[in-house]
């Protein structure tokens, strides 16, 4: 489904992911753990267009990537939920989930899925009419993840999904991910939190400095001597 | 008396507002200060009254002028400020010294190929002047201060239905809050920066125009006194902020009426909305609708 192949990204001089490659199957869960820094926010901005490589190249359902701007990559159904939230402040709840569906052409199906966000979420049902900016970041998290999911993606994307909240609801974000992937959703998650992430993924990638320094099932990670003693604790 | 001076402070204020939304509709959504907009005001009375002379239709004067002019907007965006601020780490003042440079070349422009001259709309509406008694007070009102009122009004209830009540305009507000997002949630995001400069740059050529119906005279020095004065109006609303910038608008109008009017002020009527400015920002520093700064 998705296919990254000697990526090579520079801020100015420089280079902070030096040629990785990786790949999400069908219906996968893949986690990329790393550290502070290693570049899991660049790797993700990079597939979606945000910031674009120095060479490589990303392939999704045979498709060249490369050369396309961010709003293409929503329209053949890539969501992502950024670091650190960022919904939109001034926009209400229901704005926000709205705007997720932008590249939804069918009015019908934009009614079914903020039925189904709300479903998800009974939280932001509740608080479909307040300004995004005034939630609470758990809040916002929950907003954030439904408007990733108001496109119907078929590969979902999730930065750092825990960062910032309290760990009932980490537990709540990494299950709805769970089920999410379940229904067949494909997904890619970047995580600090190795041990949640590697909990519920297929298979990880563990990114240091740039460089793709491991990969495995997810299970043989979590047993893995290096893993657990830098990310496992 | 009063009642006469408050119609006139509005009619004033509403082109204000008119020649200023442009600045902060591209604000909202670039970050940056576009003075070029009085150069849209400038060229926009021109082309309005070429065609005006040429086929003799005021209304034709005012569609084409904002038609043309606003393309011309999208142009400029094209080819010089989002190059430009596509480059990484380009410094805010890049934009802004493009800006003053454009604007000073429109200034220009006008003067060689229009000459230096004043010219006349000589726009003849049915009724040279209305006269009304209100509460035993005469008040004469010009059909061109009823133009102005109802075209600025009309135009402003446009450019809200757009933002608050279209698919498009929800676009626009959200990729005035975070270009990146919107883009990955589907916008087209240059889209939303064309939108700015046709609505923008056709706002400000109508008010360009309405300036020249009412006082009957353009000269190339038209833009001066709007592209400083349009900074004040931005930023006392609040940048970025449209709601904000008519009420900047009326308020500077207003201010600039009744002080001079009650007042024997030492200071020249165009610098009277800087004072307005300063004080306000020491009272409230993010402008009057403006949001704190996140950092
Ligand atoms: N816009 C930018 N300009 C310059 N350098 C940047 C930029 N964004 C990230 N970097 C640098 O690139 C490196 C990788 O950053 P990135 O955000 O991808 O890390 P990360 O793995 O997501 O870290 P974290 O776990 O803290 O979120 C860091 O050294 C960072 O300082
Ligand atoms: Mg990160």
């Amino acid at each position: 489904m998705l296919e990254i192949r000697d990526l090579n990204v520079s801020y100015g001089m420089m280079e902070v992911l030096h040629g990785i490659s990786l790949k999400v199957e069908d219906k996968e869960l893949v986690s990329v753990i790393g550290p502070n820094g290693a570049g899991k926010s660049t790797l993700i901005k990079t597939i979606m267009g945000i910031v674009k490589p120095k060479s490589g190249t990303v392939t999704y359902d045979g498709q060249d990537l490369t050369k396309m701007s961010s709003f293409q990559r929503a329209q053949l159904g890539i969501g992502y939920v950024p670091e650190g939230r960022r919904v939109f402040g001034r926009l209400s709840v229901e704005d926000n989930l709205k705007m997720g569906a932008y590249a939804v052409k069918d009015k019908e199906r934009l009614k079914k899925n903020i039925s189904r966000v709300y479903e998800i979420f009974p939280r932001l049902g509740e608080r479909s009419r307040q300004l995004a900016g005034t939630m609470s970041g758990g809040e916002q998290q929950m907003l954030a993840i439904g408007r990733a999911l108001m496109l119907d993606p078929k590969l979902l994307l999730i930065d750092e999904v825990s960062m910032g909240l309290m760990p009932i609801m980490v537990n709540t974000c990494f299950q709805v991910i769970k089920e999410l992937n379940d229904e067949g959703i494909t997904i890619l998650v970047v995580e600090q939190n190795a041990n949640k992430a590697l909990k519920v993924a297929d298979r990880g990638y563990v990114l240091e400095t740039g460089n793709i320094v491991l990969t495995d099932t997810a299970e043989n990670l979590r047993s893995n001597e290096m893993v657990r003693s830098a990310y496992l604790g | 008396m009063f009642l006469q001076q408050l119609i006139n402070a509005l009619t004033i204020g509403s082109l204000y507002a008119l020649t200023a939304m442009g600045a902060t509709l591209i604000y909202g959504i670039l970050g940056i200060l576009d003075i070029a907009n009085a150069g849209a005001y400038l060229v926009g009375a021109y082309v309005g009254w070429y065609i005006f002379h040429a086929t003799g239709s005021i209304v034709l004067a005012f569609i084409g002028s904002m038609a043309l002019v606003g393309l011309g907007g999208v142009v400029l965006q094209r080819t010089v400020y989002s190059p430009i601020l596509a480059k990484p780490r380009t410094l805010s003042i890049i934009p802004l010294v493009a800006a003053v440079g454009l604007f000073t070349m429109s200034s220009d422009a006008v003067r060689l190929i229009c000459g230096a001259g004043t010219k006349a709309y000589n726009l003849k509406f049915p009724v040279m002047v209305y006269k009304f008694t209100v509460f035993g007070k005469k008040l004469t009102i010009q059909p061109a201060w009823i133009m102005i009122f109802v075209l600025t009004a009309v135009l402003l209830f446009i450019l809200w239905f757009i933002l608050n009540r279209t698919k498009l305009g929800l676009a626009w507000r959200a990729t005035a809050e975070d270009a990146e997002i919107a883009g990955v949630c589907g916008v087209n995001t240059s889209y939303a920066m064309a939108l700015s400069y046709i609505l923008g740059y056709g706002f400000a050529a109508a008010a360009g125009i309405m300036t020249g119906i009412l006082y009957n005279s353009i000269t190339p020095a038209l833009g001066e006194v709007p592209s400083y004065k349009m900074l004040a109006i931005i930023v006392l609303g609040g940048l970025g902020n449209p709601l904000g910038t008519v009420i900047a608008g009326l308020l500077i109008g207003i201010a600039e009426v009744f002080l001079s009017v009650y007042f024997n002020l030492p200071i020249p009527k165009d610098a009277i909305a800087f004072v307005v400015l300063i004080i306000m920002l020491l009272i409230k520093p993010s402008g009057l609708l403006g949001r704190k700064n996140k950092v």
